[in-house]
């Protein structure tokens, strides 16, 4: 794999997990495949944590999860989003979109500034 | 939505949880598979792609266990976990958790034996089919002040109500207490029927035909009674209870179609009851049909309100429209006969309701379960106290705990585990002991017939509420210990404990505020009961007003069929005299229409020369028949005049006697001799008496502290049939019953005597249970002193047990052990003072509650308000004085050492 991959930031894999799944119904490895076309491969996902926070999203109902057919003609899990979790989507995407300024700001300030 | 989503899922891991663990282990396998699969498309070996694939994924079972502890399985694992670590600390403190256990299960006994009574008396179901659905109609007096609300009702009501009501389907009518005797059975040979032992008296109930339909309850055997057998020339048939026939005739089943003699006319048995079939409150041991004549339809029949109504509710009708109903009904017979049924109204109640009313022992139980619960709450403190001072000692490992990740939740949820483990064990013991105690008490829940009918046992009613209980408490003494410890700092706590001066503040004023409340409580349980116990012996021990030694007593009814007149009554009482005169050591004989110590009944009168008052504004007094030697024999002092003589009979002019009670109230303490009055008696002609005597007074009811006017007839002016005999002898009455027997039957051969005994067990029986009432109370109480006093030494010596280090500083400084002491002993003092304010606050409603639900009780005790509290506080100065002596003993440079 590629070297320049970075590391997921604590806490973001979940709004990551809610959007793949957002654009339409996903199996896990799919989940992950997703992510990593999405972000062009420069993230790097940590496949073992993956199931755990789908688990853990799926309890909190912000997703459902039933077994269908893939591609490959087996059977998988195929998890959606759910009217919960659009909205926790929502604003977890507002959340960090403030965040990210804060801290760009924060960051771009100049002596001159302070 | 979030909430039921997330108890959805987690029963569906709980409901299906090796289903999930196949889905989960078939999704961790399509990835690795799926993965390897895109891998092998850029080249690579099946197997080699797998393996790669096996190891980007990284550990499986770790990925699983967190899929499991994401969907809240771990829950259970935790549960278990906590469960474990619960038991083994337990067991690693036996004396600490056997205390604790033993505490709880003393609370929790206590409570489980009083619970064996509520389930068999309160929560009892009646026999029969939907008794909620039967209704029991009862007359209201506006006279009475006591259970007013559960008078009988009359014939010609009766009649009336039955018909012209819409909320009722059938209405039946019992009469419930009457007494029958037997006195032969079997096949007739001869017109004879064969006599067998002597004759009997026995509980009976005249019932209408239809009393059983209404109650849905079908026989053992046989059959009811069918309509047209509550008419004259038809009603000879019985039905006997289940346990008459087991115990007199042998469960003999050929009996039914067989021949019985009651009252010396024969009857034909046509059904058994079964055992179960018991309304409590009544124990009839046969029932025979009501026969209403048209005597019981005049005016006069209106006083005489003997009838229980039994009436099943139409479909759809509820019991306040029947209520509704009987109200307006009521309404109408006052108009139309108000000299006799003003004021009177109509009780509606449903079938339970009535028979838990009836029998009154809700008062009783409810003081019995409020002091109990008093008693488990005191426990509970103990127990909290004691877990309390030690998660204090605990704090470290806490605090390395809390340190190492574990959640202030999960800690709070690891204390009150083990508080439920201890609560548990303490259920299960306290049961162990309940069997024991419902044991006792269904021994001695017998001082009458109708408490020893009902049968009190450890069903699971009393499991499932000690079930409760436990769980209750092992919220209250687990919980704030819990909280209090899950606050542990762990900086100070992981610090060199000894460097700490003294406990927390907030852990001391936790540990004051329960000694205050602990005080309080104790001081409260046994003022309330020390209030009791005083007021109950102070009936017990009471003078009456007689002597009750070497007197034999006997009861007899005189059947209408051999005694139909007064002079035919008045002939048995002149030859049972006789004959019982002739009895070995036999000193003085007498009839009477009441025992002393029991209720006679009270009839109202005039005075000569006062206004005719109208009949429900007349004074009355309580009234007795006696025959001449009835004084002596009770040993009733007269105090002025003449006590009746033989010629005071049928012929002569009429006189009376009346106690000093009489004089005093009705008389103004006026010249009593010589006054005339006239009794309103019912079957007797008015006519006007003189007052010829005084005697002492009496003690009426033994619940009673109160002296009532009590007025006397001679029995040979007004024979009556129903009567007492009393026979007091140099010898002891008990040896007596025999001889007693034979010279009655040498008067009446088929005359059974009822309740033979002598007059200490008469006013046993009178006392109605109170004996058992305080014991229990008594014990109660002992158990809460004992158990508070434990649980406050423990908790104030523990307190000053870890102020040693404090003292040691305090004398290293040069203060005196007379200050140290001082210091103590004020804060033990002030916990004690605001306790027992507190306490005594509480308990100072107590004397007019207790007047309010005990019928005639007078509780006048002011000193339990001090001599209560001033034993507490010696309680507390103990706990306090003794492990501060020690701790000012102790060397400071040891003390400043002390951990």
């Amino acid at each position: 794999m590629d070297k320049k991959q970075m590391e997921l930031l604590q806490g973001t894999l979940d709004m990551l997990i809610l959007k793949a799944v957002s654009l339409g119904p996903l199996h896990g490895y799919g989940v992950l495949l997703r992510i990593q076309q999405i972000s062009k491969d420069r993230l790097e996902i940590q496949q073992g944590s993956l199931y755990p926070a789908l688990y853990r999203l799926e309890h909190q109902g912000w997703i459902t999860s039933e077994w269908g057919e893939s591609e490959n003609k087996r059977k998988a899990k195929y998890y959606r989003l759910t009217a919960a979790g659009k909205r926790k989507l929502q604003t977890e995407a507002e959340k960090w979109n403030r965040m990210a300024d804060v801290i760009a700001g924060i960051l771009q300030s100049t002596p001159e500034e302070v | 939505m979030r909430i039921w989503s997330q108890i959805q899922s987690w029963a569906r891991a709980m409901m299906r949880r090796s289903r999930m663990e196949r889905e989960m282990d078939a999704e961790l396998r399509f990835h690795v598979e799926a993965f390897a699969e895109d891998l092998m498309r850029s080249g690579v070996t099946r197997e080699e792609a797998l393996r790669r694939a096996r190891i980007e994924f990284g550990g499986v079972e770790r990925a699983k266990e967190e899929c499991r502890e994401a969907r809240g399985v771990s829950l259970f694992d935790g549960l278990k976990q906590d469960l474990l670590f619960a038991v083994r600390t337990l067991r690693k403190n036996p004396g600490f958790t056997a205390i604790a256990v033993l505490t709880l299960a003393l609370g929790i006994a206590v409570n489980a034996t009083m619970f064996s009574l509520v389930s068999a008396f309160l929560l009892r179901r009646p026999p029969g089919r939907e008794p909620n659905r039967v209704v029991v109609i009862s007359g209201i007096n506006p006279a009475q002040s006591f259970q007013s609300d559960l008078n009988g009702v009359s014939a010609p009501n009766y009649l009336a109500w039955r018909g012209a009501n819409h909320v009722f389907e059938e209405t039946a009518a019992a009469d419930e207490y009457r007494s029958v005797s037997l006195t032969a059975q079997g096949a007739e040979t001869n017109g004879q029927l064969t006599s067998t032992g002597r004759p009997e008296a026995l509980r009976a109930s005249a019932v209408s035909p239809n009393y059983f339909r209404v109650l849905g309850v079908s026989p053992q055997s046989g059959r009811t009674f069918a309509e047209g057998e509550d008419q004259a020339g038809h009603e000879h048939v019985t039905i006997l209870s289940h346990e008459l026939w087991e115990r007199r005739f042998g469960s003999d089943v050929s009996l039914i179609g067989g021949t019985i003699r009651l009252n010396r006319e024969n009857y034909t048995v046509i059904g058994v009851m079964p055992a179960n079939f018991r309304l409590m409150g009544f124990v009839p041991q046969l029932w025979t049909p009501l026969v209403l004549k048209a005597g019981d339809q005049t005016e006069a029949a209106r006083k005489d309100r003997s009838l229980t109504l039994y009436a099943r509710l139409k479909p759809g009708v509820t019991v306040e429209q029947a209520r509704a109903e009987m109200v307006t009904l009521g309404h109408r017979a006052e108009e139309g006969f108000p000299a006799i049924e003003k004021g009177w109204g109509i009780g509606v109640r449903t079938l339970p309701d009535f028979l838990i009313q009836n029998f009154g022992v809700r008062t009783g139980i409810a003081v019995m379960m409020t002091t109990v619960g008093f008693v488990l709450m005191i426990a509970c403190a103990n127990v909290a106290g004691l877990l309390l001072a030690r998660a204090a000692g605990r704090r470290k490992e806490l605090a390395i705990r809390i340190s190492l990740g574990a959640g202030r939740l999960r800690i709070v949820r690891q204390l009150l585990t083990e508080g439920m483990v201890i609560a548990l064990l303490g259920g299960g013991v306290g049961l162990l002991l309940s069997y024991w105690g419902i044991n006792f008490v269904r021994a001695n829940m017998n001082f009458n017939d109708y408490v020893a009918a009902i049968p009190i046992s450890l069903d699971w009613k009393v499991v499932f509420f000690a079930l409760a209980i436990s769980v209750a408490s092992a919220v209250l003494c687990g919980l704030i210990p819990a909280l209090n410890a899950s606050r542990t700092d762990i900086n100070t706590s992981l610090k060199d404990e000894s460097r700490a001066v003294s406990a927390s503040r907030s852990q001391s004023r936790l540990r004051t505020v329960m000694v205050t409340g602990e005080i309080a409580l104790a001081l409260f349980l046994l003022v309330g009961s020390g209030l009791l116990i005083r007021g109950l012996s102070a009936i017990h021990h009471q003078n009456m007003g007689f002597r009750p030694d070497h007197l034999l007593t006997a009861s007899v009814t005189l059947d209408n069929a051999q005694y139909k007149d007064a002079t035919q009554q008045a002939a048995f009482v002149r030859n049972v005299l006789l004959r019982l005169q002739q009895v070995p050591t036999a000193e003085v004989v007498a009839v009477t229409s009441d025992l002393p110590a029991t209720g006679p009944g009270k009839v109202t009168f005039l005075m000569k020369g006062q206004a005719e008052l109208p009949a429900n504004q007349r004074p009355n007094s309580l009234d007795l028949v006696i025959t001449p030697e009835f004084f002596r024999a009770a040993g009733i002092p007269l105090l002025r005049g003449r006590v009746f003589t033989e010629r005071d009979n049928a012929s002569g002019p009429r006189v009376v006697l009346v106690n000093q009670e009489f004089v005093h109230r009705h008389l103004q303490n006026q010249e009593p001799l010589g006054k005339q009055i006239r009794l309103d008696v019912s079957g007797a002609n008015p006519e006007w008496s003189e007052i010829v005597g005084v005697v002492g007074n009496t003690k009426s009811y033994s619940e009673s502290t109160r002296e009532e006017p009590q007025v006397y007839e001679a029995m040979f002016q007004r024979p009556i049939p129903s009567f007492s005999l009393m026979l007091l002898a140099s010898s002891d009455p008990n040896d007596l019953a025999g001889a007693m027997r034979n010279a009655v039957a040498q008067v009446d051969a088929e005359l059974p005597l009822i309740n033979m005994m002598s007059m200490p067990a008469v006013i046993e029986r009178q006392a109605n249970g109170d004996p058992l009432f305080l014991r229990l109370l008594g014990s109660f109480a002992l158990l809460a002193l004992i158990l508070a006093a434990i649980g406050i030494y423990g908790l104030v010596a523990y307190s000053v047990g870890q102020r040693t280090h404090e003292i040691g500083i305090r004398m290293a400084l040069g203060a005196g052990k007379s200050d140290v002491l001082g210091m103590v002993l004020r804060q033990g003092l002030k916990m004690t003072a605001i306790g027992a304010v507190l306490g005594v606050l509480l308990a100072l409603p107590l004397p007019k509650l207790f007047e309010a639900i005990f019928y005639d009780l007078h509780i006048q005790e002011p000193a339990l308000y001090i001599i209560v509290p001033a034993a507490m506080a010696v309680v507390t100065m103990l706990a306090t004085y003794i492990p501060a002596q020690r701790a000012i003993r102790v060397d400071p440079i040891v003390a400043l050492r002390y951990e």
